[in-house]
């Protein structure tokens, strides 16, 4: 001690030993520049992309719809047998009535082009299920075919030559006469969270891809929460420290770098080649998940674990409790927030996972919502996968607002890790 | 005098004791005699393997992995390290006391009654909450908290805490207590307040503390160990080794010349 004490007397005012103390404050701020630019180019990009997908999404949040009056003639629809009627002619009805001077058959069928093509087995659905509608006439808002849909949200410019454009200069006007008569209506898209997938893209929707991942999702957390807990458990409490059990942490860290493709392939083969498992399932979906999210929870478990302080596990075992019970009442629920946090975190990866789905061919054409974990169906991120490779207009925004409805549910799974974190944190 | 009387039977006897951490041996051959009713203290300097020693005590040492302790201890003439004792039931009887009060993060009627949960010492509710009671009494703080037993433990003040903590201990109705410095966390008010409590608790137990307070050790024990290195160099009573201590070592450490 007494060795390294200085000599001299230190002179604070020396010039040397100012210029240090500043060249250390200007680095000091040199060092908080740069992080905060850095935090700047981060936000920056997160605003860009959030900004961009609002903005292409924005379109796809409202749809374009056309009020027509539909006489349900006796003609057209046999009583007796009510879904077997011919709605594509009431449906033409409907737009010629308006339109009188349409008499070519070419033009006819344009002009029919205005409304959707599902806008008939919509009007099917309402008579059969109320046969009382058949010689009546009834106003109804339905959908304008895609190309219409575009036109009347500005996504179609009418300054382009006919020759490039989807519509041509006729439809524009018969569409700007059913404008002018107040008969074009731009309500929210409910739709797109009601309806399943078409191939039409005004009548496309997420119905499908919402629960196929809620389904997936289900089946990912009941096998890895389990699992990845009880393994956690016991690498961390019961498992002796031998070259075993380092080997199986070090695969478990492994594995949750493995990409996410390399699992997919592992439960086409496996679930699907080897167990014959139903493909496009959401079965095989969350099985496959649950693979990818185990290591993750399985780490997180371990750290919250061993974040509990000894002091409460010598408490415990210090009035005689036994490793169960020790683990049970004492670990686990301290461990609990870390675990939470960690697994809905997993979760919400699995949620934006398409790799693994698109092998096992979650990514099918499936215009039904699927009703159980074994009928086919698609998941969000499949979904977008789907109809950012449709060629049609209207699937560009859609595109968009199905990746905004994906991050808000990410948003609304991290907010809830945030919240079960609050709430289960205990002080010791 | 009246303390001579009631430190009259061995509770616990320990013959050529060995433990070992690895390659390391941290406790060297020590043979002690713990009575009855009475206050035992071991002191020494930091690291001499005092509180290792006491962790032999109820089996605590089984949780280290890398532990191993040879020789024999006897409570009430039956070895503790018998092929046939759960440790799980010594430390009911042997109870524990640590160094940072450490009350589970639950309501303190749940932190005292714990311990009688766990082992069926409590047939109903009432007479749970009748031991959870007189445990809170034996610790003196039944008074303090008996009109918020529902709230958590860990909302009470450091030397509220290490009482509970020693309620908790008591609930399971042990033999022995064992106090690894009990108030090395606790200030000045607190730390006489459960010196207090181990003088009554004696009538009861027999109690062995862990202490780096010479005074304490003094005030509080009528017997007492020296630790150094693993060795316990001087254990008799603690008048006589506080004033006439046999082992240079032990008169150098009391007074301060080292340690």
């Amino acid at each position: 001690m007494a060795e390294t004490t200085l000599t001299r007397a230190v002179d604070w005012s020396d010039p040397a030993i100012r210029r240090g103390i500043s060249n250390r404050h200007r680095r000091d701020f040199r060092l908080k520049v740069i992080g905060a630019s850095a935090l700047g180019v981060a936000v920056l990009m997160l605003l860009i992309l959030v900004g961009s997908l609002l903005y292409n999404g924005a379109l796809a949040f409202r749809q374009t719809h056309v009020t027509l009056e539909f006489e349900i003639s006796a003609a057209h629809v046999d009583a007796a047998d009510p879904a077997a009627g011919n709605y594509r002619a009431i449906t033409q009805d409907a737009l010629l009535r308006l339109f009188p001077e349409v008499t070519a058959r070419a033009e006819r069928r344009a002009l029919g082009g205005i409304l959707s093509n599902g806008v008939q087995y919509a009007l099917r659905d309402r008579v059969v299920a109320d046969p009382g509608l058949i010689g009546q006439t009834i106003a109804l808002d339905v959908l304008v075919s895609d190309p219409f849909d575009q036109l009347a949200k500005g996504a179609i410019d009418r300054a382009t030559p006919e020759a490039n454009r989807r519509v041509t200069d006729a439809e524009i006007a018969w569409f700007d006469r059913l404008d002018a008569q107040g008969r074009i209506s731009k309500p929210l898209n409910l739709g797109l969270l009601t309806n399943a997938d078409s191939r039409f893209p005004e009548q496309a929707g997420l119905l499908g891809a919402l629960w196929g991942s809620f389904y997936a999702l289900l089946v990912c957390f009941l096998l890895s929460f389990p699992i990845g807990i009880a393994a956690a458990i016991y690498l961390e409490e019961f498992a002796p420290k031998n070259r075993l059990t380092d080997i199986i942490e070090i695969n478990i860290n492994n594995l949750a770098a493995v990409p996410s493709v390399v699992f997919g392939l592992l439960a086409l083969a496996v679930f699907l080649g080897w167990f014959g498992m139903p493909r496009s399932s959401p079965l095989v979906g969350g099985m496959t998940l649950a693979l990818m999210t185990l290591p993750t929870i399985i780490i997180a478990t371990r750290a919250a674990v061993k974040a509990v302080p000894p002091s409460i596990r010598e408490a415990a075992l210090g009035v005689g409790a036994s490793k169960h019970q020790v683990v049970l009442s004492h670990v686990l629920p301290l461990a609990m927030p870390g675990i939470l946090t960690g697994t809905i975190i997993g979760m919400a990866q699995a949620l934006g996972e398409t790799a693994p789905l698109l092998l096992i061919g979650m990514n099918a054409f499936i215009t039904q919502a699927p009703d159980s974990i074994m009928s086919p169906a698609t998941a969000l991120p499949t979904q977008i996968f789907i109809w950012a490779d449709s060629p049609e207009r209207g699937f560009v925004s859609r595109t968009s607002a199905a990746i905004c409805v994906l991050l808000v549910f990410l948003i609304m799974m991290n907010a809830l890790a945030v919240v079960l974190r609050k709430r289960f944190e205990r002080r010791w | 005098m009246d303390m001579q009387k009631l430190s009259a039977a061995t509770k616990i006897q320990a013959r050529n004791v060995d433990v070992f951490y690895g390659e390391n041996q941290a406790i060297i051959d020590v043979s002690i005699d713990i009575l009855d009713h009475a206050v035992t203290a071991f002191i020494g300097p930091s690291g001499c393997g005092k509180s290792t020693f006491l962790r032999c005590l109820n089996r605590m040492n089984d949780t280290i992995a890398i532990c191993r302790v040879t020789g024999s201890i006897t409570l009430d003439g039956d070895d503790i390290y018998g092929r046939e004792v759960d440790p799980v039931q010594l430390r009911a009887r042997v109870g524990m006391v640590f160094q940072k009060p450490n009350p589970f993060p639950k309501s303190i009627y749940d932190n005292v009654a714990y311990g009688p949960r766990i082992h069926g010492l409590a047939a109903t509710k009432a007479d749970l909450d009748q031991i959870v009671e007189g445990s809170l009494r034996r610790a003196a703080l039944w008074n303090e908290v008996k009109d918020r037993l529902a709230e958590p433990g860990t909302g009470l003040s450091g030397g509220q805490q290490q009482r509970l903590c020693i309620a908790r201990a008591v609930a399971t109705a042990p033999e022995v207590l064992l106090m690894d410095e009990p108030c090395s966390a606790l200030d000045p008010i607190a730390t006489a307040q459960v010196e207090e409590l181990i003088d009554e608790l004696r009538e009861s137990f027999s109690v062995v503390i862990v202490t780096h307070s010479m005074q304490q050790a003094a005030r509080v024990s009528q017997k007492t160990a020296f630790f150094h290195l693993g060795l316990m160099l001087e254990y008799g009573d603690t008048a006589k080794i506080f004033t006439n201590p046999d082992h240079e070592k032990t008169q150098a450490y009391i007074t301060g010349r080292f340690g």
